[in-house]
């Protein structure tokens, strides 16, 4: 059976990504599944200087979802690379760095960073974090600081780009286009939802920034639908994430044409799900007697 | 995670439901103050997250845990009977450390758990303690039955019952110990946030020999989210599933 997949100039041994913000730097998950099974690892959004996030509380479950406020607290690129990418090294897995700033200069000295180490595969560029006021998805608004954003950060490496969107509500045709000619390579499709909630006891937000991320089975069909739009307008290699909890929601979006899945909550809820996914994968192109994954990419359009 | 058979249920008062779980690797590695997730059943994804549970006791292949039922995670768990399986992972955390000369036990309501499989480590230990217990109702006062063998128990509740001593347990402290007998001990508590601030309060100049064991929305349990922030002492924040969830009251602002 070959499980391997294609993004663009990446090859990754199956299409099973751990999501940023929800593996840690890859250390914490490690006890709980082999990471050297998964396609690829993207570990929590860094920023140049180290990042407290947002103060408590930081989650909220709803029916079939998690809202998270976590605000991108981060150790900061240096730290990283002391504490966690001799971890990473010994690896057997591509690993992907999710990063973000609070300017195009932030984001370029990151990026510039991690271009000298050798182990790192993938820069995920999140232009798309609900979480913070500056930088994140305010790039998503703004067609002109994107452009600046993607073409700034790709003369500052040469490794593979990924730039990870999320819902909005501007018109994705001239988004896709600007990422395109900036040089992007991949898109990761989606990032949380923008979303709300309110204590009735209280009378308040329940997060002090009164909106966070909704993550989880709660946005799979509207992730599905935002990539099944996206495959249609580009040919960007995506990224496919978004409720996605077992083999089957990893399916839908292969069939609609991601060419690789991204695992997130579900790590939280359990922390082999990721695994049990591609197990699932695997017993499903055995039930249907395929021999590659790759004529599953794209079946459903 | 792994799944564990639920061997035994008990019902405590209204509230409070005690499960004996077969699991061995957690039943041999748990500490007193470390915790697990629980989640009431594979593929159930409403609730979504897994909830966190102190250990309340543990020995060869079995460990126990306790729950107040308060939302829609734990009234579910609360319908599950002997026999059921649920998922866990654990033991997590970072637990209480046992290097008391004589320990004084705090505990408001379900922060008893912790603090009971401490006392069971001490009385192993031959380390002196006394354990405090306050409850809110009188009907709560079904889990004195978990401290029935320990000696040194005193107990508190906020409605009045005949014989008992009516108010909070840091009420009851702050009758019958005086400084001299808290001065050389340790302290460690667990409970409500409120409870947990006024120790400071009642214990003066005592805070780097306080240990609180604290509860936060938690998203994973083992330090991938970062959801379970809480303020650090001299700024920024500790994750209470890694960095904790026993901590020095010195170290945390509550
Ligand atoms: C390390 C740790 C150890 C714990 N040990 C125990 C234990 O031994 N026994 C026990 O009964 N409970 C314990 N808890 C608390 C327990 O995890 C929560 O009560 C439980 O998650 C609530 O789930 P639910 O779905 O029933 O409630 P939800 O529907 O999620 O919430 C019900 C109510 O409880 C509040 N709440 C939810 N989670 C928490 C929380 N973590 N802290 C404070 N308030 C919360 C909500 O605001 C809401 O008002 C512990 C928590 C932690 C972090
Ligand atoms: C707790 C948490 C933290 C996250 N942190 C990041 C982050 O640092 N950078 C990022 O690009 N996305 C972050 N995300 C978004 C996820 O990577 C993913 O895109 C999103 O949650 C949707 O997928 P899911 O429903 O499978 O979780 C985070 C999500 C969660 C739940
Ligand atoms: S609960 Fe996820 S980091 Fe603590």
């Amino acid at each position: 059976m070959n499980l391997s997949v294609t993004l663009g100039r990446m090859t990754l041994k199956n299409p099973v990504v751990l999501a940023s913000g929800t593996c840690g730097y890859g250390r914490e998950i490690a006890p709980y599944l082999d990471l050297n099974t998964l396609g690829a690892i993207t570990v929590k959004g860094l920023s140049l200087f180290p990042w407290e996030g947002n103060p408590p509380p930081r989650l909220f479950e709803v029916r079939a979802g998690l809202l998270n406020s976590i605000g991108l607290e981060n150790k900061g690129v240096e730290r990283f690379l002391q504490e966690d990418l001799p971890f990473l090294e010994a690896l057997d897995t591509r690993v992907f760095v999710n990063i973000w700033g609070k300017t195009v200069e932030e984001y370029v000295a990151v990026a510039r960073k991690l271009d000298a180490i050798e182990r790192i595969d993938a820069l995920e560029l999140n232009v798309s974090c609900p979480n913070v006021e500056k930088g994140g998805a305010s790039f998503l608004l703004d067609p002109e600081a994107l452009r600046e954003l993607v073409g700034r950060v790709r003369e500052a490496t040469g490794k593979f780009l990924i730039v990870k969107l999320g819902p909005k509500l501007q018109d994705w045709e001239v988004t896709v286009r600007i990422l395109e000619e900036e040089g992007a390579e991949a898109l990761s499709v989606t990032n949380s939802f923008p979303a709300m909630v309110v204590d009735v006891e209280r009378m308040d937000f329940v997060f002090a920034m009164k909106s966070a991320g909704l993550s989880g089975p709660a946005i799979k069909p509207l992730a599905l639908k935002m990539v099944y739009d996206l495959v249609g307008m580009t040919e960007l290699p995506i990224i496919g994430m978004g409720g996605i909890m077992t083999a089957e929601d990893a399916l839908e979006f292969l069939l609609v044409g991601a060419r690789a899945v991204g695992v997130g909550t579900a790590n939280l809820v359990a922390p082999s799900s990721a695994v049990d996914i591609l197990e699932g994968i695997k017993a499903y192109l055995l039930r249907k007697d395929m021999e590659n994954i790759e004529d599953l990419i794209g079946r459903v359009r | 995670m792994s799944f564990a058979r639920i061997c035994r249920k008990e019902r405590f008062g209204e509230r409070f439901v005690c499960f004996e779980l077969e699991e061995r690797d957690i039943a041999s590695q748990a500490r007193p103050g470390q915790f697990v997730m629980v989640r009431p059943g594979f593929r159930v994804f409403d609730p979504l997250l897994p909830r966190p549970f102190a250990v309340l006791s543990a020995n060869d292949d079995r460990f126990s845990l306790l729950f107040e039922v308060v939302g829609k995670g734990t009234e579910l768990l609360s319908y599950l009977e002997v026999g059921d399986v649920v998922e866990v992972l654990g033991p997590l955390g970072r637990g209480f450390s046992l290097d008391a000369r004589f320990g004084i036990l705090l505990a408001g309501g379900r922060g008893l758990v912790p603090l009971v499989f401490l006392a069971r480590e001490f009385e192993k230990r031959g380390i002196l303690f006394s354990f405090f217990l306050g409850v809110r109702k009188r009907k709560d006062l079904a889990l004195l039955r978990l401290l029935e063998d320990l000696p040194r128990v005193l107990w508190s509740c906020e409605e009045a019952v005949s014989g008992g001593f009516c108010g909070t347990v840091l009420d009851l402290v702050g009758k019958c110990l005086e400084r001299a007998l808290w001065q050389g001990a340790k302290i460690y508590a667990c409970g409500p946030e409120g409870m947990l601030r006024e120790l400071a309060t009642v214990f003066p100049g005592k805070e780097e020999d306080i240990e609180v064991a604290l509860e936060a929305r938690m998203g994973c349990g083992f330090g991938v989210c970062l959801g379970c922030a809480i303020p650090r002492r001299g700024g920024g924040y500790w994750h209470v599933c890694s960095d904790g969830p026993v901590f020095r009251l010195s170290e945390v602002v509550l």
